[in-house]
């Protein structure tokens, strides 16, 4: 598999390291206007560094191509590369509009494409694990849950994750990973309700999302950027035979402590770690090149992508009107 | 020393006995009887323990008391609260304070006319480390507070907790007061919108058993609580009590009951939390009779169940319309 990469932010680097160490593909080029970060790119992946992607297609003749852009950038490009009808690993929100989405979706579906978003965190291994047992019936029927996420601002280049018209916000950007995850496990959604920061304050944002799905179920998801901690992910489903929950601050399972020289100079290094063989990421491109490869569907379709946008539409809709959003006839 | 005389009228809700034991503990204070009409359910309390046993609460109120702890059903709480306040009885009554806008500010009007005090029991007030909390907040350490997630999930009473005429409502008004109180505490503003869903999810009976319970303060702070009873048998402990504030230069995590210990008994067939951190009833008990000893006002008033439980009753107006209900002023 010959493989390229657009956008060496923080996301195209981690396709790169990854792509860069799996078994059968081959990254061919990597592309981003800066040059420094293609170059970094190309250093963990063996590719060629570009800073002109048309010029990287042209040479190096991939066949998919993995888009890690600025959110408001991904249908152009995604549309201009299904026309030259090559495969598609778009990260995620697919788009910042239910319509964008579902045109990139339809133009590779036109052009005989795939097209695959990076909705990580279903694989995520505490994730998957937890709709697992959900699933076998461990804690009785699933019934409610709460989701949390949080870390620090985000420092995209110009800043873009600030600009809500660039990365539709925190709740677009961040809890839509969380809304995919609840739809995964508790299927449709009746109606959605949502409280978010305002845009004036500086260094933050916040959010709280309330899904009512149609099974009854209740599902309560935080996102918070600006948290002064570290990155942190928790979620709990508590069913009617039991309950099952997830700390990330809890499961280090390596904690290297390395204690100061003494002379003064250098401070004592702590590292919690919860380490391991392949992460998340890894996993999530490696199962979409084998679809490519087989033929066969994602665990995370494109049409699941569409609808986490529109839930994550509806929510922003809910803030600003201070009402419930119904999500009438809504379903995947 | 002139003790203060207390008397205990219902143990239907057993934070009695904790409020017994916390007043038991002061060389001030003097337990004159326990009024309930179920002898049984107060026998262990009183009989060979030197504490009279009233079947009338009437007659305890006729006695030389100046306080008393009301622990009924929370559809007896105005009735009792009115007469222990017309009696001239100081009152700590447990939460929520009442079951409608105008039977808690009744009990306020009438209370204030006697001349008596009235404490709403809200010991969450006095865990160490909500106070701690609070201090920070006052501080200004997290800056402005914008925003708010707590629980208060806990473990299905059963009894009359399931019955609506005794109790008012389930979950939802038994679990949402305690954090919501510290939710207005911490931001010294009013809640004035709640939506909230409330539903029956866990168990067998026709009363809510979960929600979701969304507020907006009138300072523009929002927050949302869980009140659920979700704690299966399995679980670790009861319930929890957790906070989370977010503020513009920090924020705040509240779990009230993370001091435990991790306990593995075979004979117990799971896991369980033993906590040791304070004990918060006996600081809450503790509060209501030195600031009655002093004269002084008590810290958390009748107002404070007030605001409180009407969030928990407005929850249900909104869960049943499907809209946000706003809250008059």
């Amino acid at each position: 598999m010959n493989i390229a990469i657009i956008g060496c932010g923080t996301m195209g680097l981690t396709y790169a390291h990854n792509l860069g160490n799996m078994p059968g593909v081959q990254v061919s080029g990597v592309a981003d206007l800066i040059q420094e970060r293609a170059d970094q790119a190309a250093a963990v992946s063996g590719a060629a560094s570009y800073t002109n992607w048309e010029e990287m297609l042209e040479k190096e003749r991939p066949e998919t191509v993995a888009v890690c852009l600025p959110t408001y950038l991904h249908k152009t490009f995604v549309l201009s590369l299904a026309q030259r009808g090559l495969h598609v690993i778009c990260e995620k929100p697919a788009a910042l509009t239910v319509e964008d989405a579902k045109e990139m979706e339809e133009a590779c579906s036109q052009h005989g494409v795939r097209l695959f978003i990076g909705h990580v965190v279903r694989f995520f291994p505490n994730y998957r694990n937890a709709l697992e047992q959900v699933r076998s019936g461990t804690i009785g029927e699933a019934k409610m849950a709460h989701f949390k996420r949080c870390g620090s601002y985000p420092q995209g280049v110009d800043f873009w994750y600030h600009d809500r018209a660039k990365s539709g916000g925190i709740i677009m950007d961040l809890i839509i990973h969380d809304i995919d995850f609840a739809c995964w496990m508790f299927g449709d959604v009746e109606s959605v309700y949502a409280s978010v920061t305002s845009p004036d304050l500086n260094g933050m944002e916040y959010a709280q999302v309330t899904m009512k799905f149609s099974s009854g179920a209740i599902a309560n998801l935080t996102g918070f950027w600006g948290y002064a901690g570290p990155f942190t992910t928790q979620f709990e489903i508590s069913g009617d035979g039991g309950i099952i929950r997830f700390d990330s601050n809890q499961v280090q399972s390596l904690d290297l402590k390395i204690a100061s020289s003494g002379s003064g100079t250098e401070e004592a290094v702590q590292v919690p770690s919860s380490p391991v063989l392949h992460d998340p990421y890894y996993l999530e491109v490696q199962h979409f090149i084998e679809c490519i490869r087989e033929g066969s569907e994602p665990i995370v379709s494109a049409a699941d992508a569409c609808r986490a946008i529109e839930i994550a539409l509806a929510c922003e809709q809910s803030a600003r009107t201070g009402q419930p959003v119904r999500m009438g006839g809504m379903t995947s | 020393m002139i003790k203060m005389k207390v008397g205990f009228i219902s143990f239907a809700h057993m934070h009695a006995a904790s409020y017994l034991h916390a007043m038991l503990g002061r060389s001030d204070v003097e337990v004159v009887g326990i009024a309930d009409e179920d002898a049984e359910r107060v026998a262990p309390f009183t009989t060979g323990k030197g504490i009279s046993y009233y079947a009338d609460y009437n007659e305890l109120l006729a006695q030389d008391v100046d306080a008393v702890v009301i622990c009924s059903e929370n559809a007896r709480h105005a009735e009792l609260t009115l007469k222990a306040a017309e009696a001239g009885k100081h009152v700590l009554c447990e939460k929520p304070l009442g079951l409608s806008e105008e039977e808690m500010l009744g009990m306020i009007q009438v209370c204030r006319d006697r001349g008596v005090q009235l404490m709403t029991a809200f010991p969450c007030r006095y865990l160490t480390a909500v106070r701690q909390a609070k201090q920070a907040i006052d501080e200004g350490q997290i800056g402005e507070i914008v925003a708010m997630k707590g629980t208060n999930r806990g473990t299905m009473p059963g009894g009359w907790f399931i019955e609506k005429e005794h109790s008012g409502g389930g979950a939802v008004l038994d679990h949402t007061v305690h954090v919501m109180d510290l939710m207005h505490w911490f931001t010294g503003s009013v809640v004035e919108e709640v939506y909230a869903h409330a539903e029956t999810l866990f168990h067998e009976t026709d009363i809510d058993d979960a929600g979701m319970v969304h507020v907006k303060f009138a300072n523009g702070v929002f927050a949302v609580l869980d009140p659920s009873w979700s704690r299966s048998s399995s679980f670790p402990t009861w319930g929890d009590v957790t906070l989370e504030v977010i503020g513009t230069k920090g924020s705040l995590s509240i779990d009230a009951f993370a001091q435990k210990n991790d306990l593995y008994s075979d004979a117990a067939g799971k896991a369980n939390w033993s906590y040791w951190g304070d004990d918060m009833d006996t600081e809450l008990v503790n509060s209501f009779v030195d600031r009655i000893i002093q004269g002084q006002p008590v810290l958390v008033t009748g107002e404070d169940g007030y605001r409180s439980a009407r969030v928990g009753l407005a929850a249900y107006e909104s869960a049943r319309t499907g809209q946000p209900v706003q809250l008059r002023r």
